[in-house]
């Protein structure tokens, strides 16, 4: 109920603030785009704009909606309720997760009709979506500015971009195989071929143990530096 | 409600404690002030009551609970008031109040009824950004005491307020202690803490100082006499005439008689002097 209540919440935040207003734009631009790109690359350049901003939104969004939630100074009041972190944390997931996924079907469907393995496309990007959602939660509770948040950000999730090369032929697919991200392609690909079982649970498993350490990331990070200063006022 | 024994706390890295050995015990429908200049350790001790900072030495009892073992279903029971009133500036009052009352499985207030009593019914629709500090702190106290806690633990409540905001919340503190509830109050305010609490307790330097009901405090530590100014032959006179005995001392009894009284007043002692004397440091 009360993880209900969260992502509710976030979702009607994300709203007011215009997070859902800019992305349609921005979906619209890459509809735009994937419409007159020719056909030899779109595939490629659907998957490579999936990959990259309904499943990495969360990279920016959560960020940004930490840094705004801070300047407001929400965690004096938010974390003297019962609301857990772990609730806190699911609920922006959940919530990023929900206009990632839109977003990428939006693109996908505009753009290059229906996903050739719905459920396997939906599960990358909603994967994809809480990676990088945890992933910059944690580093937002290292940054004290937007500035600093955005070039921390690049600095954190630049590794998670190594399986790109894989895309282009560069070096052996082996090499990406420990990489997340690995899977979060392998997935988002199933919109445009199918993929065998094996190759699916591998992305699954790849994937959801990468979220799985973000998760427990952005706990630590979130309980050290943002709770332990709840009290102290962040707005004035 | 509440038992304090021999806290201390050090935050990582520092190499001096913050709190040294606190003792102290706060009742059922008691008022508790704690009183301290910036750096006394007051916002410290708050964080441990309210559960923030778990890494403390001693025993710090909430509600029959050890602290450092309970986790967020402690809010349940507790409420807590910081002094800057934080919400979500882009969601309505109501919308704010909804939010964290559906954070709680117990039953809670109707915010439109919580509102009403601390005069912001009209402001239910308006937006948080566009409140001013005075609604905003009447505000927080109404998010502080939705879900209807047994104990209410409010930073500097009046702070930045005017006389007419600080008084509602003022009445509002006393209505919770006319309910049975317990409040824990930090400030530097004396005149608040004079006027609502029933003990207070001086911090200075993370030790408690003197703990003691304003009153007794301020009858003990005052000089007993009487001080009285009026005008003899046009002229300004002020004298001071000991307590004991009053009704009979004739010179007292012969200017009120004789003169005109300007003010007349008893010379007990103010916290803002009390605090000054027992802790040798100012409060602001």
């Amino acid at each position: 109920m009360r993880t209900m209540s969260a992502i509710a919440s976030d979702v009607r935040f994300q709203i007011r603030h215009g997070f859902y207003g800019v992305y349609v734009l921005v979906c619209g631009l890459y509809v735009l785009l994937l419409h007159n790109i020719s056909p030899g690359y779109k595939e490629k350049t659907a998957l490579l704009l999936t990959f990259s901003d309904p499943g990495a939104i969360g990279l920016i969004l959560a960020g940004g909606i930490v840094l705004l939630e801070k300047d407001q100074g929400v965690y004096d009041s938010l974390f003297v309720t019962p609301l857990r972190l772990r609730e806190y944390l699911i609920a922006k997931a959940v919530s990023i997760s929900v206009i990632s996924s839109c977003a990428a079907w939006a693109i996908q469907l505009f753009a290059l009709g229906f996903p050739a393995m719905p459920v396997h496309f939906t599960l990358g990007v909603w994967l994809t979506s809480c990676l990088f959602t945890f992933l910059s939660i944690g580093v937002v509770t290292r940054a004290k500015s937007i500035n600093g948040f955005i070039w921390l950000s690049q600095m954190y999730s630049l590794p998670l971009a190594v399986p790109l090369a894989g895309l282009f032929d560069i070096g052996p697919s082996a090499l990406y195989a420990v990489f997340p991200t690995n899977g979060s392609l392998l997935l988002l690909e199933a919109a445009h071929r199918p993929i065998p079982a094996r190759e699916s649970l591998y992305a699954v498993a790849v994937l959801s143990a990468g979220t799985a350490a973000a998760y427990a990331w952005a706990h630590r990070s979130f309980e050290k530096r943002i709770l332990s200063r709840v009290g102290e006022g962040a707005a004035r | 409600m509440i038992q304090v024994e021999r806290l201390e706390y050090s935050y990582p890295g520092a190499a001096e404690k913050t709190l040294k050995g606190l003792n102290f015990a706060i009742g059922r429908g008691e008022i508790f002030g704690f009183l301290g200049p910036s750096g006394a350790g007051k916002s410290t001790m708050l964080k441990i009551l309210i559960g923030v900072l778990k890494g403390y030495a001693g025993s710090v009892r909430v509600l029959g609970q050890e602290l450092r073992f309970t986790g967020p279903d402690l809010y349940e029971r507790i409420g807590v008031g910081f002094e800057f009133p934080n919400f979500y500036t882009k969601f309505t009052v109501l919308e704010n109040l909804n939010l964290f009352r559906s954070l709680y499985s117990v039953p809670t207030e109707e915010p439109m009824r919580v509102l009403d009593r601390v005069g912001l019914k009209d402001a239910a629709r308006l937006k948080v950004s566009q409140l001013s500090k005075g609604m905003k702190m009447r505000l927080n106290f109404c998010r502080a005491i939705l879900h209807r806690p047994d104990v209410l633990f409010l930073d500097e409540p009046t702070s930045g307020l005017d006389p007419v905001n600080a008084k509602i919340l003022k009445d509002l503190i006393k209505e919770m202690k006319a309910e049975g509830k317990t409040v824990l109050l930090t400030t530097h305010h004396m005149q608040a803490a004079e006027e609502l609490c029933d003990r207070v307790a001086f911090i200075v330097d993370g030790q408690i100082k003197l703990i003691d009901s304003p009153r007794e405090l301020k009858l003990r530590q005052g000089r007993k006499t009487v001080r009285v100014e009026y005008r003899k032959e046009g002229e300004p006179v002020v004298e001071e005439f000991p307590l004991e005995g009053i009704g009979n001392n004739k010179s007292f009894l012969q200017v009120i008689d004789r003169y005109p009284v300007e003010t007349m007043h008893s010379q007990e002692a103010t916290l803002e002097q009390i605090f000054l004397e027992t802790t040798g440091r100012s409060l602001s």
